[in-house]
């Protein structure tokens, strides 16, 4: 499955680097991080690597394949 | 720092035989009750209030909000990280009357045993509960029930009630944990009040909470600072600021507290903070990521560099923190931060931690700015670490440096190999190594291969990598000592893999080589372990009782027993008890077997490890116990319990012990042939058991009986030693009853084993005697006999012998004397007791034991219509272990062929 999750605030490069897993695109005011995620137990990892970086999360949905 | 559990040298070399055989001391509280139940000193810095800075803000609606803490059980403070939640709480509670016991809690505590041992010791460390009747946790995976209860009852009965703040609660994922903790609070009553600090939404049905008002939240909505707040807290930092700049700044950091601080630190270093502020503002970063790299890029070179390293540690002191830097300047450095208060928290004892928070942040800056460096660091800080005596520690990030030479020697030379088998860290350590590669080849690293494989009971592995172990410790020696932790490891898993391989001559030498290595390694590292010593006697007197030297066995098991009970020794004293209650159950003692062994379940569930336990030895003992005493369906409940345990089909002692209730259960229920079968304990043993063979053979022979073969039977019993009382019995019994009464009381006439031999022996003997009499004719000996007998039975309530008589039996048990003797135990009769159970046909299971790993991967090429050749080539194992996997599959299903076991399998869905 593939994901994208979007995030308040635009990610410097560096902690961007905290997703290597993931790709990411930078847009006005927020940051969509995108990629394959192997299963449910992976997407609350990246959810809480999320909480823990003090990202918030305002969206995040599955993309079609 | 040197462990604080300061016990004697627990190693007796001589044998301590108590002049009368009995129960062996059960072992009472713990020696040392606060010790780590880890076996480490416990890191007081997760027991002790975190410090609160001297720019924090006390904001009286929330200490007015978390009063209500008090009045409900439950009360949740729930924010994201850096919202302000452990400052709020840790100050509210360092104003209060009530004890309050604060634990951190750390990603280690996932498992429900470890948690609840550091609960208690939060508890314990404000001197709750004041008695020792709570417990302590011993398996890392689980926590007994009746322990929980305990210590909710102690709770209960509090005057006043002890406040338990746990920090950092999301760090808990394990549902059964909640439930815990749901059940001790819902039990405590008025004596405790939970409060959970969390980003997470815990596991608990806080909607019934809420409902009966039983509930104090403290959510994100109400962390956050107002503007008027914000401006206070600018001004503690040295800002002033107007109200509606500071709702400006509330509104771009959404009153995020971390958020707000680091906004003061920047705003302060920069050339003109209003002007940074509005910047900042209208920047459109992610507030964290924007603000740290400012913070950070402000910071003199040599603390950045401190930070960015110190980063992969959970926390550290300035010493380490040097280690890590190469430099001398750490101390200065975060002295300097903690009172700017940027980055660091102070734990106390000039320990330090990161904010959760930054610590994140800093290790994504960390592999940006010196990429590759981490393996580094985890090697220095693994280095450090095991020079100051933090092994735990030392260990994880060796693992993380991948620098398995240094981390397997580490373990080693701390003599800590045991803690593989037993005590709350086996598990993790278990997980640790199991990344360990190849291509780590000291002999420290085959040492711990070697454990891993043993502990598994996967002997083809484990001895080769011993094998591979001893070669490298024979090769170098440049000083005997310096390998001498070595070789005393190597020592004990020798003596396991002598009990394992059922060879005598192999554990003797192994603790003969133990007892000259204890005089050269440090004393202070034999006291600190003292589950290795346990470990390695209960090996040996697992492999004597194995070879038939009773009393050598006991010798050794004994002094395991008396070991005073800790979490890290328990299960070798849970297993010594059982073999001991085994010998005395061959030795026809089962009231004294019964007790030993219900003593060591009472002191497995003291520190909750699981029923069954270690190689199951206990629950065996009992069921062979419960055949004695005619109670079928409870003895096949617990060999179905011990089937549970991987152990218990490969462990020699056990497999017999098995074998021998298993058959005799067969027996009962008139399968001779399945008797048999069960009879062969099918493991493969460097010399034969004196009496597990004597047993198979008399399950032999009472086949060759019941299915009419008396010549056969008689034959079968040639292979029944003498010298073991029980089986010598026996086998008059069969004699008499095939028709040679001289061979039966040749048989009588050889049992002499002096005050050896128990009343489920003399009883037996006894009723050959008597039937041998009522045959010739003299009924007066024989009611006499029988006479004898009863009152002998009748205090173990053994039955079993008399049932087994039954057919000639019955007219003698009619008579007056013997009437009344028989009667409320073993016959109906005046007695409340109705006659004893009649062996009942069980049905067969309706869900299959539970098959191992391994058995599935063998039941799986079976269904592929591979051939037992194939599968061991394909599975790398011998031909005789693939066997022996099939056995226990079969035995698991319940089934005789290969295709039943295919069909049976498929039917329960396993394959």
């Amino acid at each position: 499955m593939r994901y994208e999750i979007r995030v308040d605030g635009q990610l410097s490069e560096t902690l961007a680097e905290a997703f290597p897993e993931l790709g990411h695109v930078v847009m006005a005011g927020q940051t969509v991080l995108f990629g394959p995620v192997v299963d449910e137990a992976q997407l609350y990892g990246l959810l809480a690597r999320c909480q823990s970086l003090g990202l918030r999360v305002v969206e995040m949905r599955q993309l079609p394949d | 720092m040197v462990s604080a559990v300061a016990e004697s040298d627990k190693w007796v070399p001589g044998p301590t035989v108590p002049a009368v055989p009995g129960l062996p001391a059960v072992p009472g509280l713990p020696a040392v009750p606060y010790a780590d139940p880890l076996g480490d000193p416990f890191l007081r810095t997760r027991f002790v209030l975190p410090a609160r800075p001297a720019t924090f803000l006390r904001r009286q609606r929330l200490v007015r909000h978390l009063d209500q803490a008090l009045r409900t059980p439950l009360t949740l403070v729930n924010g994201a990280a850096g919202a302000g939640k452990t400052l709020l709480v840790a100050d509210w509670a360092a104003g209060r009357e009530e004890p309050v016991a604060w634990l951190t809690v750390e990603p280690g505590d996932r498992r429900p045993g470890v948690f609840w041992a550091y609960v208690l010791q939060a508890l314990r460390s404000r001197g709750v509960p004041a008695s020792g009747t709570v417990g302590f946790p011993a398996d890392p995976s689980r926590v007994d029930g009746r322990l929980l209860a305990a210590l909710a009852a102690e709770l209960s009965g509090r005057d006043e009630p002890v406040v338990v703040v746990l920090d950092e609660y999301d760090r808990v994922t394990a549902p059964e944990i909640a439930e815990q903790l749901e059940f001790v609070l819902h039990h405590a009553g008025q004596g405790m009040r939970l409060v959970l600090v969390t980003r997470t939404e815990p596991l608990l049905p806080l909607h019934r909470y809420r409902a009966a008002g039983r509930l104090t939240e403290i959510r994100a909505a109400e962390l956050a600072f107002t503007p008027e707040e914000a401006v206070a807290l600018l001004e503690l930092h040295g800002l002033a600021l107007p109200v509606p700049a500071g709702r400006a700044l509330v509104d771009r950091t959404r009153g995020w507290a971390a958020g707000l601080r680091l906004c003061a630190l920047a705003a302060r270093e920069s050339a003109d903070p209003e002007i940074y502020l509005k910047e900042f503002e209208a920047d459109r970063s992610a507030v964290a990521d924007f603000l740290l790299a400012e913070v950070l890029l402000r910071q003199p070179e040599e603390t950045q560099d401190l930070l960015l390293r110190v980063s992969v540690l959970e926390r550290f002191c300035p010493d380490l923190a040097n280690a890590l830097t190469g430099r001398t300047d750490a101390e200065r450095l975060l002295v300097g931060l903690h009172r700017a208060n940027a980055f660091v928290e102070d734990l106390g004892h000039s320990w330090y931690r990161l904010h959760p928070l930054f610590g994140e942040i800093l290790r994504a800056h960390l592999r940006v700015r010196l990429p590759g460096l981490e393996p580094e660091l985890h090697r220095r800080a693994a280095r450090w670490l095991r020079s100051s005596g933090f092994l735990p520690e030392s260990l994880a990030h060796g693992a993380a440096a991948g620098d398995w030479g240094f981390t397997a020697g580490a373990l080693v030379d701390d003599l800590a190999i045991g803690q593989l088998f037993t005590g709350l860290r086996s598990e993790d350590l278990d997980q640790l190594f199991s990344r360990m590669g190849p291509e780590a080849a000291s002999p420290a690293a085959h040492l711990v291969r070697a454990a891993r494989d043993l502990a598994r009971c996967d002997l083809d592995h484990g001895l080769a990598h011993l094998h591979h172990a001893e070669e490298g410790l024979n090769a170098d020696v440049p000083d005997a000592s310096e390998v001498a932790a070595a070789l005393l490891s190597c020592a004990l898993l020798e003596a396991l893999a002598a009990r394992l391989t059922g060879s005598p001559v192999r554990a003797e030498r192994a603790a003969r080589a133990a007892g000259e290595l204890r005089e050269e390694v440090p004393a202070h590292l034999l006291a600190r372990h003292p589950e290795l010593t346990a470990l390695l006697l209960t090996h040996l007197g697992s492999t004597r009782l194995w070879a038939g030297r009773f009393e050598d066995a006991r010798a050794a098991l004994t002094t395991v027993a008396g070991t005073p009970g800790d979490a890290s020794t328990v299960l070798p004293r849970e297993e010594a008890m059982g073999h001991l209650a085994l010998i005395d159950y061959l030795n026809g003692w089962p009231g004294r077997a019964e007790r030993k062994a219900l003593a060591a379940v009472s002191e497995a569930e003291r520190f909750s490890l699981p029923p069954p336990c270690g190689s199951g030895v206990v629950r065996l003992v009992l069921a062979a116990v419960a055949v004695d005493r005619d109670e079928l369906g409870r003895a096949q409940a617990l060999l179905d319990e011990t089937d549970r345990l991987r152990r218990a089909t490969q462990d020699p002692v056990t497999a017999a012990g098995r074998a021998i209730v298993a058959a005799r259960l067969q027996l009962l229920r008139g399968h001779a042939g399945a008797a048999v079968e069960a009879a062969d304990p099918a493991v493969s043993a460097a010399m034969t058991s004196p009496w597990a063979a004597s047993h198979e053979a008399l399950v032999a022979s009472a086949a060759h009986l019941a299915e009419g073969r008396p010549e056969k039977a008689a034959e079968a019993l040639r292979d029944v030693s003498v010298d073991q009382p029980a089986c010598a019995v026996e086998a008059a019994r069969i004699q008499l009853a095939a028709g040679r009464p001289g061979a039966a009381m040749d048989l009588l006439d050889g049992v002499h084993a002096g005050g050896r031999t128990g009343p489920a022996v003399t009883v037996r003997a006894a009723l050959v005697r008597a039937r041998a009499a009522q045959q010739a004719g003299d009924t007066a000996t024989a009611r006499r006999l029988v006479g004898h007998a009863l009152l002998d039975a009748r205090r173990e309530r053994l039955r079993r012998p008399f049932l087994d008589a039954l057919p000639w039996i019955r007219p003698l048990l009619a008579t007056a004397p013997l009437h009344d003797l028989a009667a409320g135990w073993l016959t109906s009769g005046p007695a409340p007791r109705d006659a004893p159970p009649r062996p009942e046909a069980r049905p067969s299971p309706l869900v299959a034991a539970e098959l191992s790993g391994r058995e599935r991967d063998v039941l799986e090429r079976l269904a592929r219509l591979m051939s037992t050749e194939e599968i061991a080539a394909d599975l790398y194992v011998s031909v005789n272990t693939v066997k022996t996997h099939l056995k226990s599959v079969y035995r698991k299903l319940a089934v005789n062929r290969r295709g039943d076991a295919v069909r049976r399998a498929r039917d329960l869905g396993l394959l």
